[in-house]
């Protein structure tokens, strides 16, 4: 009876996926509403937890719970402890989910939203997830050893060190594209400045107490500082309202870069306990805390989509970035999808704290669906925006013109009306002066937030508050992985410099962390500085780079996945790894391809740079120049990297397969659990 | 229902401890044997993040 049951539910969750999937897909010329998204995806996703993870749980990997897990092997007390699956799940979670899937969604969307939708969806179900669930199985078999050991270890010496470069080198551009974001979202605005400056003082102020005031006491410091930076969100509008204090905190482009370079230099300097720590807990709880109240705002608003489900600009004409739908969608995107970095998380703390193998799955794979929801969430509040709203904040100031006349007339004739009355009011509402060409994704996200939270609450007078708290909120959590990025990145440099001179890897040697944090900060300064001045907003050069960097992690860490299947099977399941892989190839390097060699100046660097010197010479064209021709050098290295490792794994693959090479397997042999209880 | 509720609610709890280390906090005083105190909360502080910070950001 049972089983008749629960047939009869997955049948009716497959035809609400597949109904609501049509009308997503089919409904045209009036606004579709966004219950039919959520329905969609949640059914998708059920569907593909119940029975795609569940066939590589049970087929590809065989999970067995009779094996006892690092956690339990290796126990220390500190890093090894096995935990229950729910805490592990929060903390994976937690751990996975940084800006990309609230930004990519929204910058996507200027394809429509259907495009960005379906690969969010589809793309986690088949790739992200896959990508999540097989390294950290590959990790728990194999003593919780990180991306970077087991490439060493399953392809060769040459992808070890392949994986360590590209790591070091994509964060680099990951720090500087998340401080454009900020950079785009706080320029001359007073009020967000503000807000954003008095999160420092805030996580100083906890930092102390939770060392010498109240040591321990973690809740109570976080619940203190959050009251304290919602009043500096109410703090922020006086200021702001102030002849006196608000120019203080009005700052360009320029200065505001100069203050995230200081800021990430200070913060990978200073004692960790003072400022990091004390700020990835507010955040931590933050984040969690305002992707719960989006989600509960969407399930009460139910509100229409705006945007249209296909825009003109699939032609590769976009304001946001250029480049058709194919591949730039699906770079885009990026961690709503599928994210390189996860594959550091899976392999780094989490295979440390399971207690069970088949836990695996809902960590491992559920939590990217869920980081997936949050990335359609983020395309929700951007699509309920109007299309006129959305493409006057985030188009840059060099396609629509200056001014809000220029822009207006721009937009307009995209067939999206819009005055600068209209833009002039909204701007009003949210307490800022212009919301003209805040590229980058945050603001219309925070616009789109905020219109969510003041509907669902009822109060159009807090508007300017909720825009400005979802600014907060995007600006701590992407500040919180700034620094922490700063400080990782430092200690990657270290321990590279440290090959050569063991004085250089020393953490404590002040002169050695110094002189690496000022590497570090430079170089992404460098990058972000860029940017800033870039006379296309930055993000169009930024996102996409960083978009296909984050891509090519994902592609190397698949390569590990699939060396690590092959071993196990031969070649009967390395599809599941394969298919994502080979897609992901195909659109990182077209993507890649583009970036650099395209003929048109908006998309390829070279052309660029080959327009700025044939046009009119200002006192910056030599350093756009250098700027175009250093962005085409770094897609050129992401590219050559991966293209190592990958023919370093095929290489491995055939000879496994051909019979000339030994599956020699690097799992940990089987010792049976001695935990009793289910965990 | 409740029985359901309570246990969810306990689990929230749990996520939250983790996330603010309080767990983490425990296993040290378990590990050393001792138990809390301003010192060995500072100790365990600057071992624990030495680790942490080390670790890769998602994005």
């Amino acid at each position: 009876m049972g089983r008749i049951l629960g047939r009869v539910l997955w049948a009716a969750i497959s035809l609400a996926a597949a109904l609501s999937l049509g009308v997503v897909a089919s409904n045209r010329g009036e606004p579709v509403n966004s219950t039919w998204l959520v329905v969609a995806s949640v059914c998708t996703y059920l569907l593909g937890y119940r029975f795609y993870a569940g066939f590589v749980a049970a087929r590809v990997m065989a999970l067995d719970d009779r094996r006892a897990t690092p956690a339990e092997r290796l126990r220390d007390g500190h890093d090894f402890e096995p935990t229950n699956k729910w805490i592990v799940f929060g903390h994976h979670f937690a751990a996975i989910a940084g800006p990309g899937p609230l930004v990519g969604p929204t910058l996507a969307a200027q394809f429509g939203y259907l495009p960005g939708f379906l690969w969010i969806v589809i793309g986690a179900v088949l790739g992200g997830c896959v990508q999540d669930f097989v390294i950290l199985f590959g990790s728990l078999r194999r003593d919780g050893k990180s991306l970077g050991q087991m490439a060493r270890e399953e392809v060769g010496r040459i992808g070890g060190f392949t994986a360590l470069v590209t790591v070091l080198l994509i964060m680099i551009i990951l720090l500087a594209v998340i401080g454009l974001v900020v950079v785009n979202a706080l320029k001359d605005s007073p009020w967000g400045t503000f807000t954003i400056a008095a999160t420092m003082p805030i996580a100083v102020f906890m930092g102390l107490y939770l060392r010498y005031w109240r040591p321990g006491k973690v809740g109570e410091a976080s619940l203190i500082g959050f009251v304290l930076i919602v009043a500096a969100v109410f703090g922020g509008q006086a200021v702001a309202q102030s002849a006196a204090l608000a120019p203080w905190f009005t700052l360009s482009g320029k200065q505001l870069a100069a203050c995230l370079i200081g800021y990430g230099f200070l913060a990978s300097s200073l004692p960790v306990w003072l400022l990091l720590a004390p700020r990835d807990y507010l955040s931590t709880f933050v984040k969690l805390g305002v992707v719960i109240l989006l989600a509960v705002g969407i399930v009460l608003l139910r509100p229409d989509l705006q945007l249209p489900p296909l825009t003109r600009f699939i032609d590769g004409t976009g304001p946001i970035f250029a480049g058709k739908i194919f591949p730039f969608c699906f770079i885009t995107i990026a961690c709503g999808a599928v994210s390189g970095f996860h594959s550091l998380i899976s392999s780094g703390t989490t295979p440390k704290l399971l207690a069970r193998e088949r836990n695996a799955r809902g960590v491992g794979y559920g939590s990217m669906l869920l980081e997936s929801f949050v990335a359609v969430m983020a395309l929700i509040a951007a699509a309920s925006l109007h299309p006129s709203v959305y493409f006057a904040v985030n188009s840059p100031a060099g396609i629509v013109g200056a001014g809000p006349a220029a822009a207006t007339a721009t937009i307009t004739g995209w067939g999206f009306p819009v005055t600068p009355q209209d833009m002039g009011t909204l701007a009003q509402d949210v307490g800022e002066k212009s919301l003209f060409n805040r590229t980058g994704g945050a603001p219309s996200l925070a616009l789109g937030m905020a219109h969510i939270f003041v509907q669902s609450t009822g109060g159009q007078a807090f508007m300017g508050f909720w825009y400005h708290f979802a600014i907060m909120f995007e600006a701590l959590f992407i500040l919180t992985t700034l620094d922490a990025g700063t400080r990782v990145g430092r200690f990657m440099l270290q321990d590279l410099l440290g090959q050569v001179s063991p004085r250089l890897g020393r953490t404590g040697w002040m002169p050695g962390v110094l002189g690496t944090s000022a590497v570090i900060v430079l170089a992404w300064g460098y990058f972000l500085y860029q940017g800033v001045v870039d006379p296309l907003g930055g993000i169009n050069s930024l996102w996409p780079l960083f978009g296909i960097a984050n891509q090519l992690l994902a592609a190397v860490a698949l390569c590990v996945g699939t060396t690590i299947l092959v071993k196990m099977h031969g070649a009967r399941y390395m599809w599941v790894t394969c298919v994502p892989l080979v897609w992901l190839v195909v659109v990182c390097f077209t993507a890649g391809w583009q970036k650099i060699f395209s003929p048109l100046p908006a998309l390829g660097f070279l052309a660029q740079a080959d327009a700025l010197a044939a046009g009119a010479q200002t006192a910056t064209t030599g350093a756009l120049i250098f700027n175009a021709r250093l962005d085409a050098a770094v897609t050129g290295i992401f590219l050559v990297l991966v293209a190592t490792i990958l023919i370093d794994s095929v290489r491995v693959w055939i000879g496994i397969l051909g019979g000339s090479r030994t599956a020699k397997s690097t799992e940990t042999p089987f010792v049976p659990t001695q935990l009793m209880e289910e965990s | 229902m409740i029985a359901f509720l309570r246990s969810v609610a306990q689990i929230v709890a749990q996520v939250l401890a983790e996330l603010a280390d309080q767990n983490a906090y425990q296993r040290h005083l378990a590990a050393h044997n001792t138990v809390h105190s301003p010192e060995e909360w500072r100790n365990f502080q600057d071992e624990h993040w030495a680790a942490k910070s080390r670790r890769g950001r998602c994005c």
